[in-house]
Formats: C-alpha cells, structure tokens, sequence
C-alpha cells in the first residue's frame, strides 16, 4: 500500500516540481537550513540572536520554548511572514532567504487555524490550489483526495461556522497540506484544544507526517508534546538555540540548566569539588561514570531508587519522605536529604510505597548521573 | 558569521514599502479632505478677517469689522439685532436639548424593558422618520401648524394665539421642529446605555434606598451618563448651527445664526460677516465636543463616542 | 401595583411619541391625495397631482440629477474611503492621530459652515482659473467629502474585527498581493462594502444644505427642488413628489429590517 498524494508519478511531474510556482510541487521532503537568522522588533526586542540549525529532509522537527523564546519568529521566518534582519534561509537547496510567502512551497497550520470565514470549508481547502493556476477538475480531484486522507467525511461540504475547534483543526491541516508543500509549518496547532482530543490529535498528526514523508516543522511550548512527536527538537530560549537532539538525547542529557528545567527536571545541584569521578555535592560525595565537565550536577527522578533502612555502600544516602503523589502508575516523592531536597520517581509495581515521614536509603547509579553547565 | 551589509537593507527596505503602502492607500482621501474641506475652512476663517467690498466679496485690507458687526456694531450705531439672533440660537438649542432628553429618556428606557424581539423594530420605528429628508419633514410641520388646521384652531380655543394666526411662522414652531428633528439622535445613544445598564447594581440600590426616585438617581442615572452626554453633543451642536427648520418655521422673528450666516452668502450681501458668524459655530462645535471629551473622561467610562 | 402603573404611562406615552414622529409624515401623504388644492380641509381622493408630477419637466431633471449625485458620488466616495479604511487598518499600530481628526472633520462639523466654506471657495477659484463652475461638478465633490469617512469607518471596523492571521494565511496559500485583494479583501469585506454604498447614498439623495450651497442654476437635486417650491408658495403637488420619497423610505426601511432579520437568524 502506497499512501502517495500525488495524483501523476514519473518523469512529467518530476520534472515539474523543479519548477518552484508549477501548480504540481514537488512531494519530496526538503531540507531547511538555516545560517546566522537575526531579528529585532522594534529598538531593544531581540527575537533572534543568530540561529543556525539544519532541519533534515522528512524530519518531524520541533522548536521548543518557553512565550517570547523566538519559536513562533523563527517558524515566521521560514513561513516568509516575517523577513529576517540578518542571516540565510534555504529550503530543499534554494535561498529563500528574500522570497515572499506566496512564492514558497511552504505552508503553515496557523494556531488560530485562519480559515477564511467567506468561503466554505471546500473553497477553503482549494484556496491555495486556486491561486496557483491549478484548473478546477484538478482542484476538485485533490481536495477530494487530501479529504479522504484526513477522514474529514461531510466536514467538507460544512460552513466554516459550524465546525468544532477540532474540526477547524482538521481542516487547517488539510488546507496546508492539499498544496503538497516541501515543507509544512505547525504553530502550535493544537494549544487550543482540550487534553483529549489533544493527546488523539497528536497521534493523527504524527501518522500523516510519516505516511507522507513531509518535513515538519512544529513549534510547541509543551516539552510532553515535543518529545512525543518529535524526530529532533531545538529548545530556544532569548532567541538562542540552547540545544538540538533527537527527544531522548535532549531530555537525558541536556546541555544546560535551563534546558534541563525547561525538560522539567528539578533536581540540580553544583558540584563544589570533584576527584576523579568523586564529585561533592550539596547531597553528598557521589560517584558518577563518564560524568561530563560541567559544573551542575542532573539527577533524574526515575533513575532513584528508595529502599529501607540505613545507608550501606557508595552513592546511598539518608531521607525524609516529606511528601508523596500517588499517580497510581507511579508515585512522585520529595525528598528531604541534610539541607536538600530530591525528587524521586517510583514505579508501582506492586512494591513497598515509602509514606511521608519514613526515614528511607537513597540509592543512585553512578551511570545515570549526568553532569551540565549552568 | 555576520552579515553586516544585509542588516541596513532588510529592514529599510521593509520600512519603505510600508511607507510606500500607507502612502497609497490614505493620501487619495487624506488629500481629498484637505483640498476640498481644510482648505475651504481656512480660506472661510480668513475672510472672516477682511473687509466687506462690493457685492459682499472680501477685500483687503484686514480687519476686526465683522465680528464688531457681529456684536451689533454697524454704521448707524449699536443695534441689537445680531445679538437677539445669537441669544436665540443659544437659547433654542437649551430648550430644545433640555425637551429631546425629557422626551427620549423614558423612551429609550421603555424600548430597554420591552421584549428583545420587539427592540430592533421599536428602534428602527424611531428612526426611520429621520431618513426622510429633512425640508420634507419640516413640511410636514408647516402643514400641521398652518393657521386653519386642527392643531392651530385647538391652541386658539385655549387662548394661547390670536385668531387665525396659526402655530407658525414662531419660535414654538422652531423649538417643536428641533425637538422631532433630533430626537432619534438622543434615543440611539440613551438606549445604548440602558441596555448595558447592570440590573444588579438597580436590584442592591432598590434593596439599600427607600424611595424609588433615590434608587433611580444613584444607581441608574449614572450609568446613563455617558449615553446621555453622547446625545446632548449629537443634538445641541449641530441644533446650534440649524438652517432649515429656523429658514421655513422661524418667519423673521425666529432667524437663528445658522440663517444669519447662509444670508451673508446669497444675494450678495456681506462675507466677511459670514464667515465670523461661521468660526463661532465652529467654535461652539469644538468647544462642546472637547468638554464632552473631558466629561467622559472623568466620569472613567473611557469610552470614545463616536458619531 | 406601582410598577404596572408605570408601565403603563410608558407605554401610552411610547404611542403618543409614535403619533408625534409620524404625523408631519401623515400629514404629507394624505394631502397628496388630496382632490383640492386646500392645504387646510382633505375634500377627496385624487391622483391629479401624480399626474400633474409627471408632467412637470424641472421635477424630472432634479430627480435625474439626484441620482447622479448620489450614484457618482457614492461610487467615488466608496473607492476612496475603501482606501483609506484599509490603510488605516494596515497601520493602526502607527501613530494616526492626524488621520483620524482629518477623517471626522467632515462628520463634525457644522454643515452649514461646511457647505458656505466650499461655496466661497469654489466661487473664488472660479472667478480666479474658471475651473469648478458651480453644477453637479461641484455638489459631487462636496458629497464625496462628507460620505468618504462614514465608507471609511465601517471598511475599518470590519477589517478590525477580522482574525489578523487570514492575511498570513492568504499570503502563505501563495496569494500574490493582487489575488489576495480579489480574493480574500474585497469579498470578506463584501458586506460592509454594500452597506457602506446604501449609507453613502442616503446620505447624499438626504442632503440639502451641503447640495444648496455648491449647487449651480442647473444642478438642482429634488430636495432643493422641493425647498425652493415651498419658498414659492405651498403646492400639493410638494406634497405628491414629498409621498414618493417618503416611499422609498419606507421601503429602505423594511429591506434592513429584514436583513438585521437575516442576520440574527
């Protein structure tokens, strides 16, 4: 089963997808690179600070941040809304960098989905198809095909004032991608939407994205959603790019503090001295395995162990359970160790739960700590 | 990697076609406005200053002469006839005012307590009269209040005119016309009002005051402040420059400024006096819409009362 | 027991508020059916003013030049003012102060002193180059000055109160400038587009003391037709042309009831 949109194969639409305004684009994933973006709002609001990223071809990427990180600019800027001060943009090999946004094979989900509130959903999805020169039998051919794709069933023949944010949702989703763009631009697409359909949302987005082989580029405040989805996520913070990796590399082994806490990690602690692998910490002295230069020290929740009794060994410390939030999957602790304190996540599987007040042992593995620069 | 040489351009070029942009889409109307409106009302404002020549076109050289002229001053001495037709206008436009906002105020609080339905239509009824145009409707009063009609017989019968008089040409018909004239003006604004009206604050005034008439004074009046202030500037500013109604119910009796100005300008009598009678409305209008300004400001609704 | 009473008294005085607005109204209309000439007593049912309507060559031209008036006007003001809404959208985070006042200039000020201000000047460039003799010329140009910014607010308002990012969207479904204006701007602007032409219109076929001051000998609209007939002597057959235009009133009046119907529907 092949899930190509694309209605003709072979050397004729190959040929005109070369063409960067030919009414059929190209359906090849591109790549987008980046090389120095600068921009500024006004005197004094840096939005940019000399971003280079490369985003490859068929990537589900994310960026990543906190309100007022540069996300939304950057996603702007590829989008050709917002024109960078300084710097090169190119997208599948081509500088684009002073391309307007109806000259590029970009398209955008918009947060507020911005469908056109004069045309019907149908007329909607065409709409970028129209302006292309594509003749209406055609037109009529793709929205028909990217509907069925989508599941979006009578949707289409709907006013636009009568459909649900998620349908909306649907809908700004198909309208971008009937124009099989190079690349597609999601600003956070979903952040208006409740936890459920969220969470199902999410999965239809990821599927489309790999059945279809399109570069994504997606911008999220929610690191939960980032690492679900995401091939590689940038994390921004101040219009600086504090750290690129698959969600896994970003999440176990941050590259600084704030990414670290961006990450949702609490516990961080400065190393004040350091002997071979021995390093003093406000917690204890611990030994950590190919522990790295920095200077703060990453331990993570769900790498504790909490068993009873007195310390005996190496890397075990002594605790107070001072609070507990029982998940039912798992149960969240804090953790009171001499002047400190340490989260500490725990499986429920069916062992000994601590309580609050219990006096516990802390165990570390040396091979999970992580250390990082501030 | 810098890039210096982009920086300049990237944002000046952006810069220039906004410009570019805001240049082409205001300066046909911005342009439009100054040649045939700003222009013409300064030229007016500066004959005001010169000296009335033959066939009341303005010459040189400058002078006060009008605005004395204005005042009573002429060539045979000081004569009143002037400042009764200024006193006139200031005193139409109060009484008139003062009766719309007696009539419109219950009006628009009835259409406020009438079924939502019913609301549009009740409005549109008010205004719709306003449509037609403004000399037609004035007809209409002439024919209402001509001697032989109706209306004239009944105020004869109360003794209130001498025989066959009938109700105009009179300053009572002048008043009436701008009281039917303005009064939509005034029940737009006050329903606006009313219908925002917060019926908790009414509700706790009825509970912590005796007396209706108190609870209606401190919790309800206030809050049609606004709405009534936005009507009195709709209706006294452009009743203080009235032509039609004072030129067809007034006689020579009820001439108001706005006819002592248009006369300066037809059959060739006197410009400059004209356009000095022009800068004092001009002067009222601002006058009034800048205290309606400063009202509204304090009264912290910070609302902008558009026309 | 209070509060009905009131009730009451509201609702009688809404009746007589309704007697006092319509019956100038009344009075125009019954008279022109009139079968005398009597302004005083209505002796019997006639259409001869009608006919005597038609017949009459000066009633015809100014209702001609009415509607050119109010047509060529409303059409330029429209152009202009269509503009001028957009620009002051586009660039509402500027400062425009300036523009504003320059926009309610012509709302606010008086309109006797608006209409003798383009009198004298237009008399004065005349004498001076010969241009803008005074005619139908000259009535446009003032109408188009008072209508642009009423065409202006309502464009404004709309734009105002449109998602911003349908623009983004429009550029980013690969709209060149001039497709977005064709096929974004103009039709989701559409409604206030229409009902800015229907107010530029009545405002321009309602006017008289603007038309009467920049009016030439030749250019007289149906309301100054109709003043100067009153300023003759009463005849009902003012009365007749007066019923025809309150007509159309009505009818105006009953098509935006009806839409406002639509609307909340």
């Amino acid at each position: 089963m092949t899930d190509s949109l694309t209605l003709d194969t072979g050397e004729a639409s190959r040929a005109a997808a070369q063409q960067t305004e030919s009414a059929e684009p190209t359906r090849e994933a591109s790549s987008i690179e980046m090389q120095g973006l600068h921009k500024r709002f006004g005197r004094d609001t840096v939005a940019l600070d000399g971003v280079d990223l490369v985003i490859e071809a068929g990537e589900f990427f994310t960026l990543l941040g906190p309100s007022g990180c540069g996300k939304t600019t950057l996603l702007r800027i590829l989008a050709g809304l917002e024109e960078a001060d300084d710097g090169r943009l190119a997208i599948g090999g081509r500088d684009v960098t002073e391309t307007p946004p109806h000259k590029r094979s970009v398209n955008t989900v918009f947060q507020s989905y911005a469908l056109f509130p004069h045309l019907s959903v149908r007329e909607n999805l065409a709409f970028g198809l129209k302006m292309r020169g594509m003749p209406p039998a055609d037109r009529e051919a793709r929205v028909a095909k990217i509907a069925e794709f989508i599941h979006l069933g009578d949707l289409v023949d709907r006013r636009v004032d009568q459909l649900s944010g998620g349908q909306r949702q649907r809908i700004a989703l198909a309208r971008a991608l009937v124009n099989e763009p190079d690349v597609l631009l999601l600003d956070e697409p979903l952040s208006a939407l409740d936890a459920g359909l969220r969470s199902q949302l999410q999965v239809e987005l990821l599927r489309v994205q790999k059945r279809l082989g399109m570069t994504f580029v997606f911008v999220t405040h929610d690191q939960q959603e980032a690492m679900v989805m995401s091939d590689r996520i940038a994390v921004l913070n101040g219009g600086v790019i504090q750290q690129v990796g698959p969600p896994r590399e970003v999440y176990e082994h941050p590259a600084n503090a704030f990414v670290a806490r961006f990450m949702g990690h609490d516990n961080l602690y400065p190393i004040s001295a350091r002997d071979g692998d021995r390093l003093t910490t406000p917690l204890g002295v611990l030994s950590a395995e190919a522990a790295g230069e920095g200077g703060l020290l990453l331990i993570r929740p769900e790498t504790l162990d909490l068993l009873p009794g007195e310390p005996a060994g190496d890397n075990q410390l002594p605790a107070t359970v001072s609070e507990r939030l029982y998940r039912g999957s798992h149960a969240e602790y804090r953790l009171e160790v001499g002047e400190s304190t340490l989260q500490a996540t725990l499986n429920n599987r069916g062992r000994h739960l601590p309580e609050v007040g219990d006096r516990v042992t802390v165990r570390v593995a040396p091979e999970d700590l992580v250390t990082l620069s501030e | 990697m810098s890039y210096a040489g982009v920086t300049p351009t990237a944002r000046s070029r952006a810069m220039v076609r906004e410009s570019r942009h805001l240049l082409f889409t205001v300066a046909p109307g911005a342009v439009w406005i100054l040649l045939f409106l700003v222009l013409p009302s300064a030229y007016l404002m500066g004959v005001a200053f010169m000296t009335n020549g033959p066939y009341g076109l303005p010459q040189m050289p400058l002078s006060l002469a009008s605005f004395e002229r204005l005042a009573g001053f002429g060539f045979l001495g000081w004569s009143p006839g002037n400042l009764y037709t200024l006193l006139r206008s200031l005193w139409q436009t109060l009484i008139s005012t003062g009766l719309v906002v007696i009539v419109a105020y219950p009006i628009a609080y009835y259409i406020s307590t009438c079924r939502e339905k019913w609301r549009p239509i009740m409005l549109l009824l008010v205004v719709v009269p306003s449509w037609t145009n403004q000399v037609i409707r004035t007809f209409g009063w002439m024919n209402l209040l001509a001697p032989g009609t109706p209306l004239s017989g009944l105020a004869e019968g109360l003794g209130l005119i001498p025989p066959n008089m009938g109700l105009y040409p009179s300053n009572f018909a002048v008043t009436l016309g701008l009281v039917y004239n303005f009064l939509p003006f005034m029940v737009l604004p006050l329903y606006a009002a009313f219908e925002k009206l917060d019926t908790a604050q009414v509700e706790a005034a009825q509970d912590l005051y005796a007396s209706p008439l108190r609870a209606f004074w401190h919790a309800v009046f206030p809050q049609t402040l606004p709405g009534l202030l936005a009507g009195i500037v709709l209706v006294a500013i452009p009743a203080f420059g009235m032509y039609v109604i004072p030129e067809l119910l007034g006689g020579g009796k009820g001439m108001m400024l706005g006819n002592l100005v248009a006369n300066q300008f037809s059959g060739g009598a006197n410009w400059p006096l004209g356009a000095a009678g022009a800068i004092l409305m001009l002067i009222a209008t601002f006058v009034g819409l800048f205290a309606m300004r400063r009202i509204g400001k304090r009264l912290g609704g910070g609302e902008e009362v558009v026309i | 027991m209070r509060k009905r009473t009131l009730k009451r008294g509201l609702t009688g005085f809404w009746w007589f508020t309704l007697a006092f607005l319509y019956l100038p109204l009344a009075v125009v209309v019954l008279f022109s059916f009139n079968a005398s000439n009597s302004a005083a007593s209505f002796t019997g049912i006639s259409l001869r003013w009608y006919r005597q309507l038609m017949g009459n060559e000066e009633i015809l031209s100014a209702f001609a030049n009415s509607m050119v008036l109010a047509i060529v006007s409303s059409v330029i003001a429209l152009g202009i003012g269509c503009l001028i809404g957009y620009g002051m959208y586009r660039h509402r985070h500027r400062k425009l102060g300036w523009l504003i006042v320059l926009i309610y200039l012509p709302i606010v000020l008086p309109d006797i002193v608006f209409g003798i201000s383009e009198m004298a000047f237009f008399v004065q460039i005349h004498r001076l180059t010969g241009l803008f003799q005074p005619g139908l010329g000259t009535m446009i140009i003032a109408h188009v000055t008072f209508q642009i910014p009423f065409v202006a607010l309502i464009v404004y308002s709309r734009f105002v109160g449109l998602d911003p990012t349908l623009f983004e969207a429009a550029k980013d479904l690969y709209a060149t400038p001039v497709k977005r204006v064709i096929h974004f701007m103009l039709p989701t602007i559409k409604p206030a587009l229409i009902s800015a032409f229907f107010l530029s219109f009545t405002l321009s076929v309602d006017d008289f003391v603007i038309s009467f001051f920049t009016a030439g000998p030749e250019s007289a609209t149906l309301p100054i037709y109709i003043w100067g007939a009153i300023k003759k002597g009463v005849s009902p057959e003012i009365n007749a042309i007066a019923t025809l235009m309150i007509g159309a009133v009505a009818i105006a009046a009953i098509v935006s009831l009806m839409f406002s119907r639509r609307r909340q529907a």
